[in-house]
């Protein structure tokens, strides 16, 4: 059992996944094998493959949230007083329902050493950073889905953490709100420098947003293609960067 | 339905069924001694609360009431909670819940005077004993339906230990569920402080009582309505509280 190691040393890349193994139950076959990867600070990743590969379990790994079955997972923790090493955005926005918007932003500093005005300080700068900031005494139901997933976003950033972590977090969010969201991500990760690992099944989306690609697939997954990608949104590029990566998967699938 | 017809419908339903019992009472069909009539309800409010009866049944019955209720929903959700969270103390407690669970309050009244006599203490007892079990009950399952996901969510945002989980995610997310059990047990309890100041503790059953030995129904039409507008005023109040306490509901 390998749990998240979290190192000091000031390295060029913020997490390091060495022949990393995952599995659920103890018998069960492993659902990812041979998991070697290194993010560099400052750099947008994403995660692509078919559903069920298991790229949301890879994301819960790095999260803490599950612990991986063998293998080394080590996150590069800044000196920073006052920040968390993961930051994560679910698909689902997970706002607390009894907490205005400003308190939900405010949860994961809650267990900081941060005093109480500066919680607040930094909960209202992260709502400005997605452009939320006039909605702090709202209830989270009286929000839209996308709105709600700026607040999960404000959430995260708000902990000032090494590595923002989103789970295909506008998977449920419909075209135009997605599109903006996309960009608005664009921004944040252009105006901060935050390090993103990123999962989504959407390869438009993945070549829209990230500066590089990790595709999983096969049973048990593993890494089958890491590409470096420029294309932005540029048409001809663009269409070409996402028909390789989709005939990658469809290469690498099975049933 | 518009709130205000709404309003008049149940002005109308009250009014309709006091105008039935008075004409039923009046005609003679029935004996006046075994059904009073409404309107001889006044004048018994009035005899009792000059001798200041009614004052010191309501403040005592009141008294017990609260004492109870307090510690019955205290004890409830606080026992409920546990089992709901951990899974041994659950087990651990299960059999003897079931088994205990079926007794009515009632029942436990020849312990409640061996215990504590013919006492204050003893109709308190039965009424906390009566809304523990519904808090029990509704905290157990309010706890155990709280979202993983939002738990999922404490673990993520470095909120997992017990203290954080349990007054930040679960108690919070189990108030909706708690709270309809703290409803229904402001209810059973004024039904359970009548049945145990029937055996002799001063209170509104005991002169229900003490009135009915005597024939004297209509002071027992009084004291029904004095309880029947008593819980309506505590359910009122607690409607109140709730709806700003949920107020994060839609």
């Amino acid at each position: 059992m390998a749990a998240v190691t979290l190192s000091k040393t000031a390295t060029a890349s913020v997490i390091d996944l060495e022949d990393v193994s995952i599995g659920y139950g103890k018998d069960a076959p492993p659902v990812l094998v041979d998991v070697n990867l290194s993010v560099e600070r400052g750099s947008f990743v994403a995660i692509v493959g078919p559903s069920g590969v298991g790229k949301s379990t890879l994301l819960r790994v790095v999260a803490g949230l599950h612990t991986a079955r063998s293998g080394g997972v080590t996150i590069h923790q800044d000196q920073r007083p006052g920040h968390r090493p993961v930051g994560l955005v679910f698909q689902d926005s997970r706002l607390l329902p009894w907490r205005r918007v400003i308190r939900n932003v405010e949860f994961g500093l809650e267990g900081l050493p941060v005093s109480r005005d500066e919680r607040r300080q930094r909960a209202e700068a992260a709502l400005k950073l997605v452009r939320l900031d006039g909605y702090a005494r709202r209830w989270p139901y009286e929000l839209s889905g996308g709105q709600r997933q700026r607040i999960g976003i404000a959430r995260a950033m708000a902990v000032d953490p090494d590595i923002l972590l989103m789970d295909e977090p506008f998977g449920a969010l419909d075209a135009i709100t997605r599109h903006n969201l996309q960009d608005e991500l664009r921004r944040i990760h252009q105006e901060t420098g935050k390090t993103v690992l990123f999962v989504t099944h959407d390869l438009e989306e993945a070549v829209h947003m990230a500066d590089r690609i990790i595709v999983l697939g096969g049973t048990p997954a593993r890494v089958v293609r890491d590409v470096r990608n420029s294309a932005g949104r540029d048409g001809a590029v663009f269409r070409d960067q996402v028909e390789q990566l989709r005939s990658e998967i469809a290469d690498n699938y099975s049933i | 339905m518009k709130t205000y017809t709404k309003i008049a419908l149940s002005a109308l339903g009250v009014i309709v069924f006091l105008l039935a019992w008075e004409a039923v009472a009046r005609s003679g069909i029935v004996p006046a001694r075994l059904l009073p009539s409404p309107s001889a309800v006044p004048a018994a409010f009035l005899t009792e609360f000059s001798s200041g009866t009614w004052q010191t049944m309501v403040l005592a019955s009141l008294s017990h009431y609260l004492v109870g209720l307090s510690l019955g929903t205290f004890l409830g959700v606080s026992f409920g909670t546990a089992a709901a969270l951990w899974g041994r103390w659950d087990a651990f407690q299960a059999w003897v819940v079931r088994m205990l669970r079926p007794i009515p309050a009632i029942a436990w009244i020849p312990f409640a005077i061996i215990w504590f006599g013919v006492s204050e203490a003893a109709a308190s007892f039965l009424i906390a004993l009566t809304v523990f079990w519904i808090n029990y009950y509704a905290s157990y399952a309010a706890v155990r339906g709280v979202d993983k996901d939002l738990i999922e969510l404490g673990y993520a945002f470095g909120q997992g230990g017990l203290i954080p989980r349990l007054f930040k995610i679960i108690l919070p997310g189990a108030l909706p569920g708690i709270l309809s059990g703290l409803r229904a047990g402001l209810g059973q309890g004024w039904m359970t402080v009548v049945a145990a100041e029937l055996f002799g503790i001063s209170g509104l059953g005991m002169r229900m009582m003490e009135a009915s030995g005597l024939l004297a129904t209509h002071i027992v039409v009084l004291y029904m309505v004095t309880i029947a507008l008593l819980y309506g005023v505590s359910d009122f109040l607690f409607m109140q509280v709730q709806s700003r306490v949920l107020s994060w509901q839609r």
